[in-house]
């Protein structure tokens, strides 16, 4: 077939003139007050809790549409994967719901874009019922304000593997303590093993280190300085471990299921996990789960880290009031807490770490993992920034290979990575 | 049988005068107002810094000059042509071949038919779960590789080794796909043709270099622009083989992975990964000229 | 066939081909041509091992699906055969996420997406190989155009369109984009395009219009191409998952891919109920697939000249 040059031109203007497809969702809000009638019809969206939870937020629903006559509260849940891409379209094509769950990073741009409600403006009264630390993970630097309720929190120990420790003649029942020993350890275990045996499954995140204690960000929140000498000593010490096969040889192309399938299958001896992981190795890998051992996340700051759930009311929403009475309902002392005894999750609000749930032990491993993280997590900190998005994650991904596979320094590569990531957050606006 | 005369042409060309649009019509409306359309503002924010959730301003080509230094950028220009052309002749040649193995009716053969094209259907996720899992340092391959005394081999560590590894996943699934479209020209291939050449004396390789391939001519060349145009537009293979980032510090990153890398999600630069969309366009538009002239050159 | 066959057959079978006419076999296929039994014996062989290949890997994922819930499913060396079989991972998908009304709800959309293909692919086909018009070629270049587009980078584009269309959050809305595939227009162009002349000329002579011609004489030669554009449609509306992802906010509308992502937990995976979801997606098109087959086969011979 030939393509005559005219039908090339036709196609060409066809193309190029209808040049008006430009669009994003207008700010039309302004207003954060939220005084006034709760009532109206709102959307409330969750991040893949239908499956597990359907009964519990029927009926947290239906709670709150009895106790404000005249709401109506349609929930729709989204699965795992793509929630961003949806949030993304949707914030695009201003269709976000009234009340959105979402995670710390992605309050940022949606805050940065005006489509975020002030909850320090419209909830101030709220403020007082969570824990500082969680209140404060909304918080974006470069805007005042913060932007979504906190919701449930995580944290979790390490596990390691019994009998992985025993075979490298290791005592199994003194496990690291410090990064150091950690080191050590994993040194030894790659040695005894023949390089057979990794110790860690995953190159090190902005979170490991912001818990090595590396300062990840100036204090105004405008540009990155993990390049500093700890940092750089951090790398140093992973490029050690992988030359020594101590770092898995897959771990610059892992992602947290594969690195946790490593540890499953007794590829690798420790990983970090949650209460949650034990149900799961009980299940999925019962011969793992007669040798798993628990010890604590590993700190150089003495803070352990943190996940945090939010929930964030949308600035363009038509019921402001029944909105954010909703977000603060949903996140409230009585109901996170009925929702932390549905999962190992732990509630963000004051005082409720204290309750009876949380401190006393029945001898069981569940109990223990929970009450030693529960415990940690009264001073835990979400180490990675609000700020730091998926580009810039895989720019310190990528720098932080070829260090380790020795193409740079890992001075250059942590150099690289802040000129990268800094570069992005100035086009992010 | 008689040739249409003069007269008869005109009889059919006065009938019905607009038919042709209106059989083309609701194939163009669709295509113009889902993919055309929205591709045009693709081409718009190529020009512009827009991310995400910020309306771009017009930048001019400062995309494409940024793009000429990001190093990624060509990185993902080799990957996504070495994709072609490791993986366009394996699909010319290997559903073809398997097309004549499956298209004589020998007992039981709808079973192997269905099965073969198992993983045609397998959504592509679980597809690269499972290879994964094969070709893992402990996986079945490696095993096996150690009881035959080869010892193991890191198909998922090594960046080249990676790329080998979603190319045979590429292939493999695709296998099935161009065997069916193999099938439906092959079955247009007269029978007493074989039989001809069969008569003359011809072997199985003669037979198939000059009855079947002579035959199946323009659908190989349809299977070549269709599966290099597939090739290298490659995401989902590379992107669960070697995980999000695109292997060992990005270097199995390819074109539409950065694509997608850079311009998805609320901190996307939407302006910059458009600029990259239009030159995976413009190249595959160039490759889709290259086999179709390479085709009419062979025809005269 | 007699064991005295079969040894006669081999030193015959042995020599050059060329002495094909003179051989003597039973075994035929159903044209009743002959198939000399060491040939058949190597077709046999082939097929085998393109079956290891391809269907190996879910075979795996079969038996994890069936296996029980105190088997170890992470051992090293792997276990393929579940030690204690049981279907009751399917019984928990069903009870985890409502399989059923998302199966339905992809049955819907990708029927629709078949049907629309089927017609408008058909149509636009047949407009760029047989009619002669002016704007032909455009027409072709807008569909070769539109199959190179990465879509990739045009889907919030998209979601924008659809919601100008006030089509978000509708099945319709999931369907429209892909209701008629470029790549399946030039796949029936090119089936069109393979069909001689002369077919059609006899109608003509008969005064046959465009429509007629179409729909009595072309449409039934080109049955084997529609078959495959029949299920590459189904194929594509089945597996999609993130478009309707972003179309569709009301779980209630949820296809089976979204849904079956659900089975990935946001607190633990379980990975025999993924085992089990995957299983019961592609069990359908497997079906549907060993359904159409023939179909593909069937044009054997039909797909010739008639006149």
């Amino acid at each position: 077939m030939r393509m005559p040059r005219r039908a090339l031109a036709a196609a060409v203007v066809a193309l190029v003139l209808p040049l008006s497809a430009c669009g994003s969702g207008g700010d039309d809000s302004g207003s954060t007050d939220a005084s006034g009638k709760v009532e109206g019809d709102i959307t409330f969206q969750t991040w893949n809790l239908r499956a597990n939870f359907k009964p519990y937020f029927e009926g947290l629903v239906a709670d709150f549409e009895k106790k404000y006559p005249g709401t109506n509260v349609k929930w729709v849940d989204q699965p795992a994967e793509g929630y961003a891409d949806k949030i993304s379209a949707d914030a695009a094509g201003g269709t976000l719901p009234d009340v959105v769950n979402v995670s710390p990073d992605l309050v940022a741009p949606l805050a940065k874009a005006g489509l975020a409600l002030d909850l320090d403006k419209a909830a101030a009264k709220y403020k007082e019922e969570y824990l500082p630390g969680a209140w404060a993970s909304h918080e974006i630097p470069g805007t005042e304000g913060t932007y979504a309720f906190p919701w449930y929190l995580n944290t979790g120990p390490l596990f390691y593997n019994k009998s992985l420790f025993k075979e490298a003649g290791l005592d199994a029942s003194k496990p690291p303590k410090t990064y150091d020993e950690l080191f050590d350890n994993a040194l030894e275990l790659a040695d005894k093993s023949d390089g057979k045996v990794a110790t860690l499954a995953n190159v090190p995140t902005i979170e490991d280190f912001g818990r090595y204690g590396v300062e990840l960000m100036n204090k105004e929140g405008t540009a990155f300085a993990f390049n500093d000498a700890k940092g750089v000593q951090l790398l140093s010490k992973y490029k050690e471990l992988y030359d020594a096969k101590a770092l898995d040889s897959q771990a610059l192309t892992a992602t947290p299921e594969s690195s946790g399938k490593k540890f499953l299958t007794g590829a690798v001896a420790m990983n970090p996990g949650s209460a949650l992981d034990l149900g799961n190795f009980k299940k999925q890998a019962p011969n793992l789960y007669k040798n798993i051992g628990i010890t604590d996340q590993i700190t150089s700051t003495g803070k352990v880290n943190m996940y945090v759930m939010g929930v964030m009311v949308n600035a363009q929403t038509k019921q402001k009031p029944a909105a954010v009475a909703f977000a603060h309902f949903v996140t409230d002392a009585q109901n996170q807490m009925s929702f932390a005894k549905k999962v190992a999750i732990f509630p963000s609000t004051a005082g409720s770490l204290d309750d009876p749930y949380f401190t006393e032990e029945d001898g069981t491993d569940e109990t223990r993992v929970r009450i030693a993280a529960a415990k940690s997590l009264k001073n835990a900190v979400n180490y990675t920034p609000v700020l730091f998005s998926e580009q810039m994650k895989t720019e310190l991904r990528n720098s932080v290979a070829k260090a380790l596979q020795g193409k740079v320094s890992p001075k250059e590569a942590l150099d690289n990575a802040v000129k990268a990531c800094d570069r992005l957050l100035q086009q992010q606006g | 049988m008689a040739s249409p005369s003069s007269t008869t042409a005109a009889r059919v060309r006065r009938q019905l005068p607009t038919s042709p649009w209106l059989f083309a019509a609701p194939g163009l409306l669709v295509v113009g107002i889902f993919i055309l359309y929205p591709f045009v503002s693709t081409v718009v924010n190529a020009f512009t810094d827009r991310r995400t959730l910020i309306p771009g301003e017009f930048v001019g080509l400062a995309n494409f000059r940024e793009l000429l230094h990001d190093e990624m950028f060509w990185i993902g220009l080799r990957n996504s042509t070495l994709y072609v052309l490791g993986v366009v002749p394996a699909l010319v040649l290997l559903p073809l071949l398997l097309a004549l193995l499956v298209q004589r009716n020998i007992p039981g053969i709808a079973f192997f038919r269905s099965a073969f094209y198992t993983p045609v259907v397998a959504s592509i996720v679980v597809v690269g779960l499972i290879w994964v899992w094969l070709l893992d340092e402990r996986g079945l391959v490696n095993s096996l590789l150690e009881t035959v005394g080869v010892g193991r081999i890191g198909f998922l560590s090594d960046q080249w080794l990676l790329l080998l590894s979603a190319m045979t996943v590429t292939v493999w699934k695709g296998l099935g796909y161009y065997m069916i479209i193999y099938l439906a020209a092959l079955a247009n291939v007269p029978r007493e043709l074989h039989e001809a050449a069969a008569v003359d004396g011809a072997g199985a390789v003669r037979r198939f270099l000059t009855v079947t391939v002579p035959a199946v001519r323009s659908t190989m060349v349809l299977v070549g622009a269709l599966s290099s145009v597939a090739a290298f537009k490659v995401f989902s293979e590379v992107y669960l083989m070697a995980g999000p980032g695109g292997g060992p510090a990005g270097e199995d990153t390819t074109l539409v992975m950065l694509v997608q890398r850079t311009g998805t999600g609320l901190t996307g630069r939407v302006g910059y990964a458009s600029a990259i969309s239009v030159v995976v366009f413009v190249v595959t538009v160039a490759l889709m000229l290259l086999v179709l002239r390479a085709d009419r050159k062979e025809d005269t | 066939m007699s064991v005295t066959e079969k040894v006669r057959e081999v030193p015959a079978g042995a020599e050059a081909p060329r002495r094909a006419g003179r051989r003597r076999t039973r075994v035929t296929d159903e044209h009743g041509k002959r198939v000399r039994v060491w040939e058949l014996a190597l077709r046999y062989v082939l097929l085998l091992a393109v079956l290891a290949l391809t269907v190996g890997p879910f075979l795996w994922q079969l038996s994890t699906s069936l296996k029980g819930p105190t088997e170890d499913i992470f051992s090293s060396p792997p276990k393929f055969l579940p030690g204690e079989p049981t279907l009751h991972n399917y019984d928990r998908v069903a009870q985890t996420i409502p399989v059923w009304d998302y199966a339905f709800n992809s049955l819907k959309v990708a029927t629709a997406n078949v049907v629309l293909n089927c017609v408008g692919a058909a149509l636009a086909g047949y407009a760029l190989a047989r009619l002669r018009y002016r704007g032909r070629k455009v027409a072709t270049l807008v569909f070769i155009l539109a199959m190179l587009v990465p879509v990739e980078g045009i889907i919030i584009a998209q979601f924008t369109t659809m919601r100008e269309l006030g089509l978000n959050n509708t099945l319709i809305g999931v369907v429209l984009p892909g209701c008629i595939g470029a790549m399946n227009v030039l796949l029936m162009r090119n089936a069109f395009l393979n069909l001689p002349y002369e077919i059609e000329e006899a109608a003509f002579v008969d005064g046959a219009n465009t429509w007629q011609r179409f729909l009595r004489i072309a449409l039934p030669s080109v049955k084997g191409t529609l078959a495959v554009v029949a299920i590459f449609a189904f194929m594509g509306a089945w597996d999609d998952f993130l478009w309707p992802l972003i179309v569709l906010s009301d779980p209630d509308k949820f296809t089976l891919t979204i849904g079956l992502n659900y089975l990935h937990g946001t607190f633990a995976n379980d990975e025999r109920l993924v085992a089990a979801g995957t299983i019961i997606a592609v069990a359908p098109l497997i079906a549907l697939f060993a359904c159409l087959q023939r179909y593909f086969f069937r044009g054997v011979g039909e797909g010739a000249v008639k006149g």
